[in-house]
């Protein structure tokens, strides 16, 4: 028994819920329209006279804020995966299923989190795959595009324990999914006021996703944002395993 | 010579659940071969009793032996021993009956061959050979149950633990449940908890009676109809406070 059987299981669930698909293609069919919209911009602000290039470039001007775009969008997206996780489960008796075929706590909570994570993952890789399709036709820096790729991923296995967490907190998944939104949204808010006029963000910014986002964005790839974002994932999991095992356990 | 320890034995089990105490103090064992009925009215503490048992709660107080070893000293063995059937089970509506078990085998740490077997001996002695390729969540609620029961025997457990396994059948479904204890009985002991006294006296070789959170009876049936009656009743018109 391993968190690699609970994981296979909700992935196969995943794979045959015609919700996961729904919400692939929304997220998916939004991101392309983005994504064309960016290029459709970057192309009317080229030169018209050849020379030498100036400005931002191909990966500045058009993958980057498209990845946050995915990011923004994983806020909503990843509470809507996650919200089935625990407390659909619970629901059902199928929690204290798996703890009966000698699941511990950590096994559960780490396969439905590798399940999810996957998924999200999955989805983040279609979407990387329409910027690398035009990486022959312009000079795109891919230092630059992995460290993006890179904070993205970390960015999204940070909203998924998030959502993971909530799930097992409550008691209802449309209840789950609503912490999780509030608190994406809290750590993605938290700074926004300090920002707009312009004064030091100070702890709150260091709290702030878009912080740690940036400068990945920018192609610098810094231990303190990875740290950063595994915080929340080691947080947001052992907070779930502690939910879980103390339904097991003593009042 | 030394006596051998019992299949199951509670000892001193108590609990509480949400601030208030469910059981207290509730003892009684089960030897192999035997089929147990845990008798109640609703609230009487059956399904914590049967949770505890299953390893899904653990007890505040007291312990759980299995052939004399405290589950809690090695509980993922013990675990291995134990096959749990809640009282709602609903696996995984989105996979087929085979997939469900499939699943469920792996969770058990059962190997790819074994698994196989596994499957298709639960599917054919529950009769579900049929529907293995149907949905879990168009089952109609007997056939949930059958699965439910292919889930709790694919280990081939010693101890089978049913909560309400007769709720919500109808005659001819119950009749086939009695049936199928009877058929699984032999090599194993089973606990299980029901409201309905007709049923219990049907199925069980001892039955044990639960109010309030306490043992209120704990003895040997033979198969005559009524016996309990009157006992059952005299208890479960006790208020729930003064039961002790």
């Amino acid at each position: 028994m391993s968190a690699l059987s609970v994981a296979r299981i909700d992935l196969r669930r995943l794979a045959v819920r015609p919700f996961a698909w729904t919400l692939a293609g929304i997220a998916l069919a939004m991101m392309a329209w983005q994504f064309l919209l960016g290029v459709s911009a970057f192309m009317h602000a080229q030169p018209t006279v050849p020379g030498p290039a100036v400005g931002p470039g191909f990966i500045d001007a058009v993958v980057a804020p498209y990845l946050l775009n995915y990011i923004q969008l994983c806020l909503v997206i990843a509470p809507l995966v996650t919200m089935q996780a625990l407390a659909g489960e619970r629901g059902a008796q199928r929690l204290a299923l798996l703890t009966a075929s000698g699941a511990t706590a950590t096994q559960i909570v780490l396969g439905k989190y590798l399940a999810c994570l996957v998924f999200l993952w999955l989805l983040l890789i279609v979407v990387a795959t329409m910027p690398l399709v035009l990486g022959g036709a312009t000079h795109p820096d891919w230092g630059q595009f992995g460290a993006a790729l890179v904070a993205g991923a970390l960015c999204v296995a940070a909203l998924t324990a998030i959502g993971i967490a909530c799930s097992a907190f409550t008691p209802e998944p449309a209840l789950a999914a609503a912490a999780a939104l509030l608190i994406g949204e809290a750590l993605s808010l938290i700074d926004a006021g300090v920002r707009l006029t312009g004064g030091d963000t100070g702890w709150l910014g260091w709290l702030a996703l878009h912080t740690h986002l940036a400068p990945a964005m920018r192609g610098l790839m810094r231990s303190e944002d990875i740290v950063y974002f595994m915080i929340i994932v080691a947080l947001a999991l052992a907070l779930a395993i502690r939910r879980i095992d103390g339904e097991r356990g003593r009042d | 010579m030394a006596a051998t320890p019992a299949l199951l034995e509670l000892v001193s089990v108590g609990r509480r659940l949400a601030g208030r105490a469910v059981l207290h103090d509730v003892s009684f064992s089960l030897r192999r071969n035997d089929v147990l009925g845990l008798l109640g009215v609703n609230g009487a503490g059956k399904s914590t009793t049967l949770a505890i048992i299953g390893g899904v709660l653990q007890p505040d107080t007291g312990r759980v032996c299995i052939d004399g070893k405290n589950v809690d000293d090695d509980g993922h063995t013990m675990r291995d021993r134990i096959g749990w059937v809640p009282e709602s089970v609903s696996l995984w509506p989105e996979l087929t009956v085979a997939e469900a078990l499939d699943a469920c085998g792996r969770l058990r740490g059962l190997a790819r061959g074994a698994r196989k077997t596994a499957i298709e001996r639960e599917l054919a002695r529950l009769d579900l050979t049929g529907i293995a390729q149907r949905l879990c969540g168009q089952l109609s609620l007997g056939q949930k149950r059958r699965v439910g029961l292919a889930q709790a025997l694919l280990h081939d457990p010693d101890l089978l633990v049913l909560d309400e396994p007769g709720n919500g059948l109808d005659p001819v479904q119950a009749a086939q449940l009695r049936e199928l204890i009877g058929k699984l009985s032999p090599r194993r002991g089973i606990v299980l908890s029901s409201h309905d006294l007709a049923e219990v006296e049907a199925m069980c070789h001892r039955v044990v009676i639960l109010h309030d959170g306490r043992v209120h009876h704990d003895g040997a049936l033979d198969g005559r109809r009524g016996q309990l009656d009157a006992q059952f009743r005299a208890i479960a018109a006790q208020p729930a406070s003064a039961a002790a």
